[in-house]
């Protein structure tokens, strides 16, 4: 699964994308730290940031709006581009981990929530 | 004289809950054959339409041919390259190796001959010639895990304690006559409603009975050991079967309902200005608070 929260600009365009990747991580026949790809290697698990049944995982995202660095005196004051962004966030299932190429045709957006953020 | 008449009594018992011997397929239309259930729809039609459309219609092929694809690469980038598998070219490839993935995808190949596992080599490899692919998709479209080898061959996982599943019988919810000419008998499966038979494929990790255990699923191992253990309690049937009304599709993940089911997500943001220190000054922030609850009955994904 991977959760992408992408920050949009007024008119559209991508202000900034944070990412973060839950699955299990198998290893290479079960030996040493290397992770194991197909079936027929697979062997236990390294590593698991899969999501966990009966569980709340809460992500935390800061995002800079764009801006322009001002001084006011002895202090500097961010004056935002614009005081609004979209925020989409989206929660994909990517069987092969893929997010470009032929194997992404398998990928399926599960849940997308967007919310406004404005600053004054 | 008691001894001569208990034997042959004995014997009669043993018939019903023995570990029967079959003759082996030969073909993969013989095995087939042996597990074909287009007589179950005469009856069950709207079940057997389920099963159709569900992943277990196409175990071996898989859904876009990804098992076919992934048995393939077993053998090139598995089998192949390991010294001691016996395994130096698709030909050497005999039922044992096709067994760390048949052992889910196609239980009932233990029933065959190891001419039935190079028919399956060849038409996987098929996949990619196309002078042959028509001719390989229909043959690895031709078995699979169907009616019987749920409510037949598997149907009983404890078997020295439940007996080996009839021959004649099928297993379900009820005891009694069956209108089937070859399974004329109706029983009641210990285990079809439970968890364990489910888990019986859907993976505890490696399988270790193996000389070279692969692992595909974990799922049965998260649900028993994240999900149960967190106080869950539901079947693995009662959401993938009964609670969305999915029947015998059992579908998971590509099913729109069981996504929308699976997890809950909310999102709150807001913002303000960050007094981070002297140098950057105050910067305009977003805050973006996202929770993501799991309500399934184990870890998304696994593997």
């Amino acid at each position: 699964m991977i959760l992408d929260v992408i920050a949009k600009a007024p008119d559209g365009k991508e202000v900034l994308r944070s990412s973060k990747i839950y699955m299990p991580a198998p290893g290479k026949m079960g030996c040493g730290k290397e992770m194991g790809r197909g079936p027929y290697e697979k062997a236990g698990l390294i590593r698991d940031t899969a999501l966990p049944p009966h569980r709340t995982l809460v992500e935390t995202f800061e995002i800079p709006f764009p801006h322009e660095k001002i001084e006011q005196g002895k202090e500097i004051y961010g004056k935002p581009l614009f005081k609004e962004m979209d925020i989409d966030v989206e929660l994909w299932y990517v069987p092969f981990g893929e997010t470009e190429g032929p194997a992404a045709r398998w990928n399926q957006l599960w849940k997308k929530l967007t919310k406004r953020v404005t600053i004054d | 004289m008691l001894a001569c008449l208990g034997l042959p009594f004995m014997m009669l018992c043993q018939d019903a809950n023995a570990d029967p011997v079959k003759k082996k397929a030969k073909t993969i239309d013989e095995l087939a054959a042996r597990y074909d259930v287009s007589s179950c729809k005469e009856c069950h039609e709207e079940i057997y339409e389920q099963w159709e459309a569900s992943a277990h219609s196409k175990s071996l092929f898989g859904i876009g041919a990804r098992t076919a694809a992934t048995i393939g690469t077993t053998i090139t980038k598995g089998l192949m390259t390991w010294p001691y598998s016996g395994v130096q070219k698709p030909e050497d490839v005999k039922l044992k190796h096709l067994m760390l993935c048949a052992k889910c995808h196609l239980p009932q190949l233990e029933d065959a001959t190891d001419d039935v596992a190079q028919e399956i080599v060849k038409a996987v490899f098929g996949l990619w010639d196309k002078e042959i692919k028509k001719e390989s998709v229909k043959k690895l479209r031709k078995v699979n895990i169907n009616c019987l080898i749920c409510h037949q061959r598997e149907a009983i996982t404890h078997k020295w304690a439940q007996g080996f599943p009839q021959e004649d019988a099928i297993y379900g919810t009820q005891e009694g006559a069956h209108e089937d000419q070859k399974y004329p008998i109706m029983k009641k499966s210990p285990i079809l409603h439970e968890s364990v038979f489910c888990g019986q494929c859907h993976g505890l990790g490696p399988n270790f009975e193996f000389d070279q255990p692969s692992q595909c699923a974990t799922a049965y191992g998260s649900y028993l050991f994240a999900y149960v253990a967190e106080g869950g309690h539901e079947t693995c049937q009662a959401c993938h079967m009964r609670k969305l009304n999915k029947g015998h599709v059992i579908p998971a993940y590509r099913d729109a309902d069981m996504a929308e089911a699976a997890l809950r997500l909310e999102v709150d943001a807001f913002g303000y200005y960050w007094r981070k220190n002297k140098a950057e000054g105050v910067t305009p922030l977003a805050v973006v608070r996202v929770e993501l609850t799991n309500k399934t009955g184990h870890e998304i994904p696994d593997g």
